[in-house]
């Protein structure tokens, strides 16, 4: 009889322990089906130094974004007798973006450098997915530019030389948390060469690369890196152009996306920047430049459904 | 004669025990936390459960970034800065219901679950009250319960320290069905 009994406790003390490692494997069976999500903030905002990142605003959220190139900090134009270029400012662009929906967003802006006026589009075609089966965001970009005034171009006979174009498709990847990189492939159009001068082509083509490596969750360092396929600009006797290379720390404070930089290029926009960057970061033409990006929430006010 | 009956009866009870395991994957887990400028709230109905009512063992887990909140900059501030959902991609409990409940009939049982509550990557020892609901057959939980950020090592800067609060509170109400292999 004790032997039975033993036999018993035995059978329903291995059903009780087989049932609980059973809540662990349905438990582990149940999680391994959960959807993958997309990746997030593969970058905090949707401008680095240089380049647009594939990050668009939200649905009804307005990004707000001040731009700022000082001059140079050294050489002729720079040191001590124009605060290191701080006396100074190359390009100052001030821009909104807004979300239509959350993959598609318009966006306005007005730089200094040329007087360009610039109207664009941004639309999020891949996001990258948590289980990689989305290995990299693509986002495209296009924008037409206006030149409204004649600042270095004077020839302006017909009012459609006054438009240049950029398109964009921007490849990023999330590798880890910390570290993010992009690779843009681009297009610029100038229905009038810019800098006008001959032999400079009306259109071309450009690759930009940038990267982020975050040191903590609020502070990263960005470089930021654009070539012009250009033969115009790569061979010239008479002018030199550079390409243009930015560095940079990032600040994420909440709302606020600073970024403070140093870098070659003397405009903001990618129409100018890759059209016409004559300064080197040798001899101390490169300068301290600063990214100001506060989104604006334009939905309505969250009204709590808690009990 | 005898033993025969025994050995059914052991039988019997490995089958009860077989059935007693309540699953639910689509959990609603919300969390709310008052705060001066703007109250945060976000809801997610991607919690999954396994109670076995044989042992009282439950375990839970939800999908941090499957919460979703009305602004997309809480939500992401949310998952990159606060609970670093890419490290910590679940929130857990796994404990056991020590009340025992007769599920075969109606009623509203009070019951406290005691275990380890894994949120940001950190383990806290917890009992947290809750009640379990049995209507027609179905079993039902639901608890509300306060989380400390400060216990899960989930830090506010002091440049936002006001615009958040320093403890979230959490309701989840689950709908368990039998599971069935």
């Amino acid at each position: 009889m004790k032997k039975y009994l033993f036999l018993f406790t035995f059978l329903i003390a291995g059903q009780i322990a087989r049932a609980q490692t059973a809540a662990d494997s349905i438990m582990n069976a149940l999680n391994a089906t959960t959807k993958p999500e997309p990746v997030m903030a593969t970058f905090k905002s949707t401008w680095l130094i240089l380049s647009q990142t594939t990050e668009t605003v939200k649905k009804n959220n307005l990004n707000f974004l001040v731009v700022h190139r000082f001059g140079d900090i050294g050489g002729p134009n720079g040191g001590g007798q124009t605060f290191f270029g701080l006396d100074a400012s190359t390009d100052i662009y001030i821009g909104f973006e807004y979300g239509l929906t959350d993959n598609f967003n318009i966006d306005f802006g007005r730089s200094k450098f040329e007087q360009l006026i610039d109207l664009g589009f941004k639309y999020a075609l891949l996001r990258q997915k948590s289980d990689d089966s989305t290995p990299f965001a693509l986002t495209l970009i296009g924008k037409a530019g206006l030149k409204p005034y004649k600042v270095n171009t004077n020839v302006f006979y017909e009012y459609s030389n006054r438009f240049s174009y950029f398109a964009q498709a921007v490849i990023a990847r999330k590798f880890s948390p910390a570290f993010s990189l992009q690779i843009a492939p681009g297009f610029v159009r100038n229905n009038l060469p810019f800098p006008y001068l001959p032999g400079s082509e009306k259109q071309f083509f450009s690759l930009s690369g940038a990267a982020r490596l975050k040191l903590t969750k609020r502070f990263g360092v960005v470089v930021d890196y654009s070539h012009p396929f250009s033969d115009f600009r790569k061979n010239n006797s008479s002018i030199n152009f550079y390409d243009p290379l930015g560095l940079g720390i990032e600040i994420e404070t909440g709302g606020h996306v600073f970024t403070i930089n140093f870098t070659n290029a003397k405009a903001i926009s990618q129409i100018n920047y890759l059209s016409d960057t004559e300064s080197k970061w040798a001899g101390g033409q490169f300068r301290i430049g600063f990214t100001i990006s506060r989104i604006f929430d334009l939905n309505p006010r969250h009204k709590s459904t808690w009990k | 004669m005898k033993y025969l009956l025994m050995l059914l009866t052991c039988f019997a009870t490995a089958k009860q025990v077989g059935q007693a395991i309540y699953v639910c994957k689509n959990a609603n887990v919300s969390l709310y936390s008052k705060a001066p400028i703007e109250d945060i709230e976000a809801k997610t109905a991607k919690g999954t459960s396994v109670y076995n009512a044989a042992t009282g063992d439950i375990n839970f887990s939800v999908p941090i970034r499957s919460f979703k909140f009305d602004k997309a900059l809480m939500e992401e501030h949310f998952n990159e800065n606060y609970m670093e959902s890419e490290k910590y991609p679940q929130a857990s409990f796994k404990g056991k219901i020590s009340n025992a409940i007769n599920l075969s009939g109606d009623g509203i049982y009070p019951v406290s679950a005691t275990g380890i509550l894994e949120v940001h990557g950190v383990k806290q020892n917890r009992t947290i009250p809750g009640t379990i609901t049995v209507h027609n057959g179905t079993v039902s939980m639901a608890a509300d319960f306060i989380v400390k950020c400060a216990d899960h090592h989930i830090t506010i800067p002091t440049l936002v320290f006001h615009n958040i609060a320093e403890t979230i509170r959490i309701q989840m109400a689950a709908n368990y069905e039998i599971y069935k292999k």
